[in-house]
């Protein structure tokens, strides 16, 4: 794992002028070596209402995965939740759902 | 710093937190917490960017025009926070809401810190080994947190029934 979010290859970029502009965005949180596991389900459990059965499976792709989709909707929802998920010390982003 | 069993404990009936720490933990808290909106308001150091991350990966225009929105906006948020915890820190309970304040200040600080350490995933502290004053009070600061989250379960357990 590491402390930031790895760049990844992004295959939809060439896509990405024809998507539409209401398109879904999804909300990305990353894995961070200092978040501890129990604040990241915590988190996702306030910010979004999730079960925690839910909240730990999300934290859980985080954990081992590297990163894992917490939420979707339109641009501004999506900041909203990245603004959020940043207040709480999360480390999010957002891009177009593919 | 004191070893307490338990640093918080959580009430579901009043809806607060009993702070359970001892006037040392709690003046180190105190101490830290000033120092941390010193670190805030200077606006200068490297470990801060840790607080303010990028909203977007691939457009940089995007997240320029993020980071204008919202960087008053999260500082203010950690100032508040900064507030409300020393102003509760010499109670014995704290209504959840303003507990959240403390989870926050105890979080912020323990990021600041650990980007200073430069902590990865392979890195292990625990009680029991030998560190530095600053990885002890990073330990520290995890286990209080820790403690906190638990302590506030009932929270997130009564929101998901609404």
């Amino acid at each position: 794992m590491s402390p930031s979010p790895t760049e990844i290859e992004d295959p939809k970029v060439e896509k990405e002028n024809i998507v539409e502009p209401d398109s879904p965005w999804i909300v990305i949180v990353w894995n961070d070596p200092i978040n501890l596991m129990s604040y990241v389900s915590f988190v996702f459990q306030k910010l979004f209402g999730y079960s925690k059965e839910k909240a730990d499976v999300l934290m859980l792709e985080v954990h081992n995965e590297g990163r894992a989709v917490v939420s979707t909707g339109n641009r501004e929802r999506a900041e909203f939740d990245v603004f959020r998920l940043h207040g709480h010390g999360l480390w999010a982003t957002m891009e177009r759902s593919s | 710093m004191s070893e307490h069993a338990y640093a918080f404990v959580g009430d579901p009936a009043t809806k607060q937190i009993q702070i359970c720490l001892d006037g040392e933990s709690r003046e180190v808290l105190l101490e830290l917490a000033k120092q941390f909106r010193s670190l805030l308001l200077e606006d200068s150091d490297d470990s801060l960017e840790r607080l303010y991350p990028p909203a977007y990966l691939d457009h940089s225009e995007l997240n320029v025009e993020y980071v204008s929105l919202v960087h008053d906006d999260l500082l203010q948020e950690k100032l508040t926070s900064i507030d409300i915890f020393e102003s509760t820190i010499w109670l014995e309970f704290v209504e959840i809401e303003k507990f959240f304040s403390w989870m926050a200040v105890l979080n912020s600080i323990r990021l600041v810190l650990g980007t200073r350490l430069d902590v990865s995933e392979e890195d292990e502290f625990d009680f029991e080994k030998s560190h530095s004053p600053e990885q002890t009070l990073f330990v520290w600061l995890a286990m209080l947190l820790e403690e906190a989250v638990s302590a506030s379960t009932f929270y997130v357990e009564d929101f998901n029934k609404r």
